[in-house]
């Protein structure tokens, strides 16, 4: 290789990794337009929203638990994609993986020891997850139903089994009593609680404030986030390591390496002696599991108590997709991806209230970023194409995953 | 003192319900269809039929005229199933994740403009129910039983049902309905025989979000006359599905929003009627009832082969 | 490959943000809001830690009558006597008065004297004596002077050195009306003023409208002497009331120690003002109206001491202490109660006396609202839905925002979040706004609890609000947070009396959103209504499972019609779908939450209109007074919480109904029982 040509190959990289970032310039850019039509000083406004995403304490441990969600989501969403199948239904997955989580923590948690209790408290949510994930991959794989109308449906039908369970059977004993009938249940025994970071540092004996070690400023925030007392709460750790276990699932497992061959090509998969459709209803089922555990994790880490099903889903079925795109449906790039997609979601609240411009404008941004990132894919991939014209792939290294199929992988079929 | 219901005026109360509530369906679903036929998956359905219906709300508010609303309406549409375009066709963006920015950016311009431009829920003056007047004392609308199946509807609801035999002629029987097919078939041997691939997505994506416009103006400015912050709520993403239901065709949509709608009505008079059902368990009904439809085993049409594939010359 | 260019994507974007709030980091999170809190400290907290000790006090007050007037003049002596207890006896505090200075010269020129001789406050305890002190004052820079009743500070003849203050004392004279007209037998009452003006009219024209509003059929006699110290008139027009059939009696000033004596003497109840009469005759002298001065004087010492010499205007309320209500043991209890309740009512602004007596106000306290004085509050709303949603959350919305507008945004400082039915995102927009400063933060949704029991207790001294709820978290050791809920089925029942009134089809459709909560609340209430009416009517109730499905919502009403309904009535944001079908097909619709009239004028004829000012009253001024949480706030049609509107275009006999099951409800003869359904 000459030497000429490796320089051109870093600075494509390079180039690569400033795309995504103009294209979030660009989209701010826009964006700012957008914001002095409400009058509101955009250099200000970004400050605000990047500031409050990750440039303090408090900012950067409501970015870290919103990427819980986004990464248990995500990694559903990327094992679906990567399976040949399109999960729109981690939306229902996650309410009926809360609601078993939650039934079961209310009825019998309190008769196991913490620890167990919130393991099994976390399989339940995965488990009911599970089967409603599995609903549309059997319907998929043996009737034909497409699996994009079933998940989507099967969306709304969680959130009416969700009211119905919380305004009846389920329905808090003290809201009955004092006759306001809000739809939640009962809070979970406190033995039930996800310990958090603060926990965490207090079982380690680490210094519970930054000014303890001799910091000051930025770092102090960051070692704020994990020992000082924030809703940041373990499950954050958990999704980091299932991050790692779906990445070995998907890469280092025949099981995973079957997900996958069915997803490039079923035909071919098919011809090598595979059950596709058995393989399809896996990926549906695994990808509802990881959307129920991240239902468990939201009830025993942060809520406590199952309310109103959509203030628990809260979006992340779709904002789950989001996030495992820009992971590149990758588990380990959902890591990153979820974070930073996550800090935007918070970012953009905190910016609403510092402006206190309209909560509706930070949404009409975020969409603008999504669409500009998405969009500069294109230039990425060519320049890709390009290259790969002209040096051999690199192949599957140990960390760096293979390059994800782009589009759903269903489109190769 | 109470009011005789009989089983006929139930069954005549659903189906009117039910085709009115279609009304919205059938605009956006087909405009889906367009869509996805050509090869585009556009989950933005949502986010147009909000931005339509609140320019469609906004122009009849502010001029009276009902036609200028619905233009509006529709070029409201058609920005954004340009933006679309752009992002999915020409940079042949993954097209989930831009429907999802493309809804969330409709959501939000449709509820900002709201609070900047109007502030509080307003209604309008909106198409109202056509009634057939054959003379001044007899109309058809008052004609037993047909009358209110048929005759008794605004002209956005004809023009809902009317759109879809249109479309099923445009796609199945035009020269333009043919290309439309083979890009999304197959873009490769399109683009081989000249087509245009890039130029008929841009139309159909173009032509299903103008049709999504409107069915958000159906809601604004015939249905209900008021608008409201994200009024459409979840009926884009059902839209959507109902295009997989009906299996891309016309006549497929038409079933779906049919029964989709039908369920929902005859769900309403379940609770009503005072069945002693839970009103989740009937509010699930036309949920379940489309999936269970979808399950029976009827001959389906495989969808299109390029469907969410984006098309660049010489690629492959 | 991929990996490694998401890994310089990430470093990159982490290094901008990193640059990107660099420039902020050197600055603290919140800088304007640190010396900001400071100043808004109410003036009410930095009283007890009243003035160095070191040095003395000198205080005089010049009155009117005497220290042992048993009343007027006593009142503020014994003020006097109590601070000077507080901040440590004669040694730090020396009082010294004048009695009797019934003469304005005389107390002019004592006024003066007190000032030249280096006092520090005086206190001219007249109305009479404002003119005299506005001559005096500017001569006496450094001295504070005081004067009332009286609301003028002189600021605008350039004086600064003057304090105001003046007494509510209708609001006292309003809840002795309550107790008086409940506890009397005879149905007359009667009443022994002194000059027909100021304090003396204020309490008595409190007193009368009090006692009207108990019962509108009692009888009040009012006589004035004419003068402030006779009491041998006034006794005589105590017997006079006596021989007129009143088996109660007050009056005012320090003349009524005549008209207590014969109280006494014919066994017949008194009622007192301005200072505790009950020494005098105990088993008579059942209630008194206490003014208490010793907040007004320590805050006026403790500006005096930090070099704000006057300029200020007190006023003592039963809200903010002022006016203390004392009742004897052993009174009728339902008629203590009914009084506490008038008491609470006038505190939390429900009942607002002033309006009331100048007829502006029916008795329960509609239209004219009391806005009591609170200090500077910063106020954030996080809600489920928007502003502008024509229901749940644009009720308190608007409330806040009619506080806003009355007090000024320099008092009430307001700051929402919309749209934030993500729960996770509501609890960190409550915990920024709790960290950014903000006194009290409102969780608008029943599902935020968790949350905010969770973060409440990192900010001792923020409150925070949620409901619907009853419960403040005091089981989970939390001591912040009220709770809040709107018994929807009170508001409910009476709009269910009227849709019974207004139907003729006899069948009458809810559009519901979920079969809970305050939803739930509003149709167990309605169907109550109209079964209280006519257990033959027909409410056929549909549920959308959704509180946004505004088109499914429309065909909900749709359907309802089709099934013979003539009077709709639903809730949450989705009904407006539901009202654009009442609006077409002519049919009446019963609106709940907030005023949905603008957009049906005709169709909208009643609405149940949440009212949250007394109930963010109520927060804000325990916040204010230290009380953080722990109290559960209901609004209901008793304490103004829930006002139903009705339209012009309804038969009166429709409203008559509703207006007496609105009455029934709160005066407790209406008790709603909820059919199962």
């Amino acid at each position: 290789m000459s030497r000429f040509r490796r320089k051109r190959f870093v600075s494509d990289r390079l180039w690569d990794a400033l795309l995504p970032v103009v294209a979030v310039i660009a989209a701010l850019v826009v964006g700012a337009g957008i914001l002095l039509l409400q009058g509101a000083n955009p250099l200000e406004a970004y400050r605000a929203m990047f500031g409050g995403a990750f440039g303090n304490k408090n900012g950067l441990a409501d970015t870290l638990v919103k990427s819980v969600p986004l990464m248990l989501v995500g990694l559903g969403i990327a094992i679906a994609f990567r399976g040949g199948v399109i999960n729109i239904g981690a939306e229902g997955q996650l309410i009926v993986g809360a609601l078993l989580t939650t039934y079961f923590g209310v009825q019998f948690g309190a008769h196991f020891p913490g620890a167990i209790a919130i393991l099994l408290g976390l399989l339940a949510g995965m488990l009911m997850g599970a089967i409603w994930g599995a609903i549309p991959g059997v319907l998929k794989a043996q009737l034909g139903v497409n699996e994009i109308l079933s998940t989507i449906m099967m969306n709304q039908i969680a959130i009416q089994v969700g009211f119905y369970l919380l305004r009846g059977p389920m329905i808090d004993p003290a809201e009955l009593a004092a006759g306001t009938n809000i739809p939640h249940s009962a809070r979970l025994p406190k033995s039930m609680d996800m310990p958090r970071f603060t926990d965490l540092a207090k079982m380690l004996g680490l210094p519970g404030k930054a000014q303890d070690l001799g910091l000051h400023g930025y770092a102090a925030d960051v070692y704020g986030v994990l020992v000082e007392p924030t809703r940041l709460h373990s499950g954050f750790i958990l999704a980091v390591i299932v991050s790692i276990l779906v990445y070995i699932l998907l890469w280092r497992t025949t099981i995973g390496y079957r997900i996958r061959a069915v997803g490039l090509n079923p035909h071919a998969s098919r011809y090598a002696g595979m059950n596709v459709k058995s393989t399809m209803v896996l990926s549906m089922t695994l990808s509802g599991a990881f959307a129920g555990l991240a239902g468990a994790v939201e009830i025993l880490g942060l809520h406590h108590r199952m309310f109103e099903p959509t203030s628990v889903s809260a979006g992340f079925g779709f904002s789950g997709i989001v996030a495992a795109l820009f992971g590149k449906l990758h588990p380990l790039g959902i890591i990153p991806s979820s974070i930073l997609f996550g800090g935007l979601l918070v970012g953009g609240d905190k910016m609403q209230r510092a402006m206190q411009i309209p909560q509706v404008l930070t949404v009409a941004i975020l969409g603008l970023v999504v669409l500009f990132v998405v969009s500069t894919d294109y230039f990425v991939r060519k320049r890709q194409n390009r290259r790969v014209s002209v040096e051999e792939s690199p192949g599957e290294g140990a960390v760096p995953g293979p390059t994800p199929p782009l589009s759903p992988p269903e489109a190769n079929a | 003192m109470t009011h005789e219901l009989t089983l006929a005026a139930i069954l005549l109360g659903i189906i009117h319900s039910g085709i009115r509530l279609a009304t919205p369906y059938l605009y956006a679903a087909v405009g889906e269809t367009f869509a996805q036929r050509s090869g585009v998956l556009n989950l933005g359905v949502e986010g147009i039929m909000l931005m339509g219906a609140f320019f469609g709300f906004l122009t009849v508010f502010r001029t009276g005229n009902l036609w200028l609303g619905l233009a509006a309406a529709a070029g409201a549409g058609v920005l954004m199933g340009l933006i679309m375009s752009v992002v999915s066709i020409t940079f042949q963006a993954e097209q989930g994740i831009s429907g999802i920015g493309l809804y969330m950016f409709g959501l939000g311009m449709s509820n900002l403009l709201f609070k900047s431009m109007l502030g509080t829920v307003e209604g309008v003056q909106g198409f109202s129910e056509l009634r057939f007047c054959v003379t001044d004392s007899f109309c058809l609308a008052d004609v037993p039983v047909l009358g209110d199946i048929f005759f008794s509807h605004s002209l956005l609801t004809y023009g809902a049902f009317l759109l879809v035999p249109l479309a099923a002629w445009v796609l199945n029987k035009t020269t333009w309905g043919l290309k439309i097919r083979s890009v999304g078939q197959n873009p490769e041997a399109a683009d081989s025989l000249g087509v245009n691939v890039a130029g008929v997505r841009y139309a159909a994506v173009t032509l299903g979000a103008a049709l999504a416009g409107i069915a958000g103006a159906s809601l604004s400015i015939s249905l209900l006359n008021i608008y409201q912050e994200n009024m459409t709520n979840g009926m884009g993403f059902i839209a959507v599905a109902l295009v997989y239901f009906g299996s891309w065709r016309p006549y497929g949509v038409l079933v779906g929003a049919l029964l989709f709608s039908v369920v929902n009505a005859l769900q309403l008079w379940v609770q009503v009627l005072n069945l002693n059902i839970p009103s989740d368990v009937a509010v699930m009904m036309p949920y379940v009832l489309t999936i269970l439809a979808l399950a029976l085993p009827f001959r389906r049409q495989l969808q299109p082969a390029a469907l969410t594939k984006p098309f660049s010359r010489g690629e492959s | 490959m991929q990996k490694k260019s998401w890994i310089l994507v990430v470093t990159l974007i982490l290094t901008l943000l990193l640059a990107a709030c660099g420039g902020q980091k050197s600055t603290p999170a919140e800088p304007g809001t640190a010396p900001e809190q400071a100043t808004a400290v109410p003036a009410a907290t930095v009283a007890p830690s009243a003035p160095a000790p070191a040095e003395t006090v000198r205080v005089a007050v010049v009155m009117p009558s005497t220290i042992t007037d048993m009343a007027w003049s006593q009142a503020i002596y014994d003020a006097l006597v109590r601070v000077q207890q507080d901040m440590g006896g004669e040694g730090a505090m020396e009082i010294a008065y004048t009695e009797n200075m019934w003469n304005v010269t005389d107390a002019a020129s004592a006024i003066r004297d007190y000032a030249a001789d280096g006092y520090g406050l005086v206190i001219a305890h007249g109305t009479q004596y404002g003119t005299s002190l506005f001559e005096i004052a500017p001569d006496f820079p450094d001295t504070s002077f005081a004067w009332g009743t009286a609301v003028d500070t002189g600021k605008d003849q350039g004086i600064d050195n003057v304090f105001a203050y003046e007494a509510r004392a209708e609001q006292g004279g309003f809840v002795n009306g309550v107790l008086a007209a409940r506890l009397s037998r005879s149905g007359v009452l009667g009443v022994v003023g002194p000059v027909e003006a100021g304090d003396a009219k204020l309490y008595i024209d409190g007193f009368v409208a009090g006692a009207e509003y108990a019962d509108p059929n009692v009888k009040v006699n009012v006589s004035y002497t004419g003068s402030f110290g006779d009491t041998a008139l006034a006794a005589e027009a105590a017997n006079t009331h006596i021989q007129a059939g009143a088996d109660v009696l007050t009056g005012s000033a320090q003349q009524v120690v005549g008209a207590i004596g014969v109280a006494k003497e014919k066994g017949v109840l008194w009622m007192g003002t301005q200072s505790d009469q009950s020494s005098l005759a105990p088993d008579i002298a059942v209630a008194s109206q206490v003014y208490d001065w010793v907040p007004t004087i320590k805050d006026m010492l403790a500006k005096h001491a930090a070099g704000e010499f006057g300029g200020t205007v007190y006023s003592l309320t039963l809200a903010n202490g002022g006016l203390q209500m004392v009742f004897a043991d052993g009174l009728n209890a339902a008629a203590v109660a009914a009084a506490r309740v008038a008491e609470e009512q006038i505190i939390d602004g429900t009942i607002d006396v002033m309006a009331i007596i100048s007829g502006e106000a029916a008795p329960a306290a509609k239209g004219v609202f009391e806005y009591p004085e609170i200090q500077p509050v910063r106020i954030a709303l996080v809600l489920p839905s928007t502003i502008t949603d024509l229901a749940w959350s644009q009720s308190i919305y608007d409330s806040l925002v009619d506080l806003q507008k009355h007090y000024g945004e320099d008092v009430i400082d307001l700051a929402y979040t919309e749209n934030m039915w993500n729960v996770t995102d509501a609890a960190s927009a409550v915990r920024d706004y709790a960290a950014d400063g903000y006194n009290l933060v409102i969780a608008h949704g029943a599902q935020y609890g968790t949350s905010l029991f969770e973060i409440a207790p990192d900010f001792p001294e923020t409150s925070f609000a949620w409901g619907t709820s009853t419960d403040t978290g005091e089981a989970e050791g939390v001591s912040n947070v009220f709770a809040y809920e709107p018994r929807a089925d009170q508001g409910g029942y009476v709009s269910g009396v009227l849709a019974a009134q207004l139907t003729k089809s006899g069948v009458i459709g809810v559009v519901g959103p979920v079969d809970a909560g305050d939803a739930k609340l509003h149709v167990d209430g309605f169907v109550a209504g109209v079964h209280a009416v006519n257990p033959d009517i027909k409410v056929n109730i549909s549920f959308t499972g959704s509180f946004g499905d505004t088109a499914l919502a429309a065909e909900a009403a749709t359907t309802h019609i089709n099934a013979g309904a003539d009077v709709l009535t639903g809730s949450a944001q989705q009904v407006v779908g539901a009202i654009g079908v009442a609006k077409e097909k002519g049919v009446p619709w019963l609106g709940i939450q907030a005023d949905q009239s603008p957009l049906a004028p005709d169709s909208v004829v009643a609405t149940d209109l949440y009212d949250w000012r007394p109930t963010l009253l109520t927060m804000i001024r325990s916040q204010q007074a230290g009380e953080y949480g722990g109290k559960v706030l209901q609004l209901t049609l008793a304490n103004g919480g829930q006002t139903m509107i009705y339209n012009d275009n309804l038969p009166a006999d429709a409203v008559a109904a509703a207006k007496a099951a609105e009455q029934g409800i709160i005066d407790g003869s209406i008790e709603i029982v909820v059919e199962p359904r």
